[in-house]
């Protein structure tokens, strides 16, 4: 890819709310307490940054995602005070990753439908239920029209998401996007995780937290970034991805080493970095044994022994569509903030200039990407 | 140097089809997929019809382990790609490895394994839930199982752009080719009717009670319909290696975002203009040179003024032949701009134009050349596949015969400053 200058964040999450909350809770290696195997954003008020107008026909996905897009906009100096400073509604754009959409409004109308009658469900929740409507809320709120493209790819999606937005910038079809993924918790989800033994037993043991959050970086050709004065947080240099099957023909859910190891050689490729210029690895090791030891024994294959590994979603929690987006968030942490939280494995140097950005689908899917401080 | 982006085979699961050719001999004949609703039960929802698939058997294009494992969206997903591989004459030897990728287009995925599920859990309790379904659930797994099929090692990845997402697919799949990051990449979308949507619609007073009328005075909104769509996209290089006959060329194609209503397009329609003439743009052409609109047409009120107003503000005076396919199929969500992207590349290889069945009474706010009720022979060089969707999404893209098209315009990849001027999506 080419590369493509972070000019802004915003990130609701488990450890912040805010650019500069976020990084403090880096700093400070915050380790949110965890309420019943989950880790939500803590006392989220959407209407602190909304106002109270409007949000009562939107579920918490959608205002979690609302709420980064309005953070990342003012962040990036593309927005000051609501109204527009540099460029414009028809320049700016957004993408997206979900896992799984809303589950609290499909959940919310299933219910009325099976335990009353479908005849009564709320036609304006409705459009909730719809895979991408949050990212079509937020492009309503933050007025975004220059492109809106929604992706799906488990907890590797927020990572496509900077490929796509990569392809739409060289194309000239935005001067701005804002990238990265939502996921908001709800009583489905936490039941999936449950039934499925993901999540970490009460007296401890392996799982993931199940997370939610939103985060959104601004990305912008750097000719453009640099011609408008903005601050240049981070780059995003290159990206890969790759998929392998389960050999077992019934298997379904299957941590690929051998996917990860394409993935991360292909993301340094790309970027035209050798495998021992990476600083750090923002992994996605969260407590799912099986993927986590896959997921380091593809960052030790392609990187070696002594890379330095951290492990941000301890803290942040699995968000699955947000994860490569709070990863990419964290990776700025390390490279121009100061953070040393979260390392697993290895030293990080005192000055970390690099960072890998890795994910770890469920399906055999993988997806990588390098990003450099400026 | 930008790579050329061929059509070489196209699958489809349809209420009028399965394959190419029953596909094909349905749109050139006009015939209706819907039906009343045999999935579920529509007595007390105040609508009974849909374009239902009814002929589809997974047992007849599925190993029995991939019935196992799959969806019902998935399952027609995955026929329809070995169906279009086929048709492209294309063995698994060709495309295994990396320089495949796979990307679909879907709105819900498979929002029916996810209604059992919350059908268990909601009527029965936690205990009810069966673990062995929730990881099948997830609109990521449609590329998944596709790729697994196929011996896809690239990107598989899932677009849900609601009802563009057909379009948004095959757009970022032909700019994956074209930017020389695959060689072939396997896409389309795929949908089923499920009981909450339908129950949405009609809730939305969005559901017409008999008939998809586009365009007609007296229309009445739209049916719900299913299905998937695949196409196998190649580089000219890939192709031309293996001799492969192109079917079509995949031109440019233009995005936008409304910004304005989660549900409606916008009255003034700003965002599908833009993204039309940035389709045609893109692809190097004029409005001249557009022979034929497949048009997103659901046959709701304003959803088909929105179209007549993108139109009329794209081609000014000249009237262009246009249709609607959701009048045979019904909405196929987020199937319906990639079937509809298989209807133009039937335009292509038959010069003939879908008809728009069930239009009757002529709307003189929809004063548009409505291809009436058969199927109609005309120029088909260049034809243009438009998609308003849900969430304000717009997505509209360009298919020429091959040889029409003026090769990829450089421009539009990454020279800073360059960008063409009117091209702002």
């Amino acid at each position: 890819m080419t590369p493509r200058a972070v000019t802004g964040l915003g990130i609701v999450s488990a450890a912040g709310v805010g650019r500069a909350a976020f990084f403090e809770a880096m700093r400070a290696g915050a380790q949110p307490a965890p309420v019943d195997g989950q880790l939500e954003v803590p006392g989220f008020d959407a209407t602190r940054y909304l106002g109270d107008k409007g949000l009562r026909s939107l579920d918490r996905l959608t205002k979690l995602l609302v709420v980064a897009a309005r953070l990342a906009l003012h962040d990036a100096g593309l927005k000051k005070d609501g109204a527009w400073t540099a460029g414009s509604a028809e320049q700016v754009g957004i993408v997206v990753s979900n896992a799984y959409g809303s589950l609290e409004a499909i959940t919310e109308l299933d219910r009325v439908s099976l335990l009353e009658d479908a005849r009564y469900i709320n036609p304006s929740r409705f459009p909730l239920t719809v895979a991408n409507s949050a990212a079509g809320y937020a492009s309503i709120w933050e007025e975004l029209r220059a492109v809106n493209v929604s992706v799906s790819d488990g907890n590797c999606g927020a990572l496509d998401a900077a490929a796509c937005a990569d392809v739409l910038l060289e194309q000239a079809r935005a001067e701005a996007l804002l990238v990265g993924g939502a996921e908001a918790l709800s009583e489905a989800l936490v039941l999936a995780f449950r039934k499925l033994g993901a999540v970490p037993p009460p007296a401890g043991g392996d799982g993931a937290l199940v997370g939610e959050g939103a985060a959104l970086l601004a990305l912008e050709r750097p000719d453009a970034a640099r011609a408008r004065g903005a601050e240049v947080l981070a780059e995003v240099v290159g990206y890969g991805t790759a998929f392998e099957p389960p050999e077992r023909e019934a298997a379904l859910v299957h941590a690929s080493p051998e996917a990860l190891e394409r993935a991360i050689a292909g993301a340094l490729g790309d970027a035209g970095l050798a495998p021992g210029g990476v600083d750090v690895v923002v992994s996605g090791v969260s407590g799912l044994r099986p993927f986590d030891e896959a997921e380091l024994v593809a960052i030790r294959r392609v990187l070696g022994e002594g890379a330095c590994v951290t492990a941000p979603k301890r803290a942040l929690g699995e968000t699955l569509g947000a994860g490569g987006a709070m990863g990419m968030a964290a990776a700025i942490a390390y490279l121009r903030e100061g953070a040393r939280a979260h390392v697993v494995r290895g030293t990080l140097p005192a000055s970390p200039r690099t960072a890998l950005v890795a994910s770890m689908g469920y399906y055999g899917n993988a997806s990588a990407v390098v990003m450099r401080s400026v | 140097m930008l790579s050329r982006v061929y059509v070489t085979g196209v699958g489809v699961v349809s209420s009028i089809g399965l394959g190419r050719e029953a596909f094909f001999r349905a749109l050139a004949e006009g015939k209706s997929g819907i039906s009343p609703v045999r999935s579920f039960d529509t007595s007390q929802l105040g609508r009974q019809l849909a374009g239902e698939v009814q002929g589809f058997d997974p047992r007849d294009h599925l190993t029995q382990a991939e019935q196992r494992r799959v969806g019902r969206c998935s399952a027609m997903a995955l026929a329809a790609a070995r169906m279009a591989l086929a048709d492209a004459g294309l063995d698994a030897a060709r495309v295994a490895g990396p320089r495949t990728a796979v990307v679909l287009g879907t709105t819900m995925g498979e929002a029916q394994l996810l209604a059992d599920l919350q059908h268990d859990w909601i009527v029965h309790g936690p205990q009810a839930v069966r673990r062995s379904v929730i990881p099948r659930y997830g609109s990521t797994l449609l590329p998944i199982h596709i790729a697994r099929a196929i011996g896809a090692r690239g990107m598989v990845l899932t677009l849900p752009a609601a009802c563009a997402a057909g379009n948004y697919a095959i757009g970022f799949a032909a700019d994956l080719i074209r930017a020389g990051r695959a060689d072939v990449v396997v896409t389309g979308a795929a949908e089923l009717i499920q009981e909450l949507q339908f129950s949405g619609f009609v809730r939305l007073a969005a559901m017409a009670p008999e008939r998809c009328q586009p365009f007609d005075r007296n229309r009445q909104g739209l049916l719900l319909g299913e299905g998937a769509g695949l196409l196998v996209l190649e580089s000219e290089a890939h192709a031309q290696k293996r001799g492969a006959r192109p079917q079509a060329e995949v031109g440019g194609y233009g995005l936008s975002c409304d910004a304005y209503h989660i549900t409606r397009p916008h009255p003034d329609a700003a965002g599908s203009i833009a993204a039309m003439r940035a389709a045609i743009a893109r692809s190097g052409l004029t409005t001249d040179d557009v022979d034929f609109i497949n048009a997103h047409g659901t046959g709701t009120k304003h959803n088909d003024l929105a179209e007549t107003k993108v139109v009329h503000d794209v081609f000014g005076a000249r009237s262009v032949p246009i249709s609607s396919m959701k009048s045979l199929l019904g909405h196929c969500m987020g199937a319906a701009s990639a079937l509809e992207a298989i209807g133009c590349i039937f335009t292509i290889e038959t010069g003939l134009y879908p008809p728009t069945i069930g239009y009757e009474t002529p709307d003189p706010e929809c004063d548009l050349d409505v291809v009436a009720n058969t199927a109609r022979r005309g120029k088909a060089e260049v034809v243009l596949n438009n998609s308003l969707a849900f969430g304000g999404y717009n997505a509209v893209t360009v298919f020429g015969r091959p040889g029409v098209l003026p090769p990829p315009d450089p421009r539009f990849a990454q020279a800073p400053g360059a960008r063409p001027a009117g091209a702002t999506s």
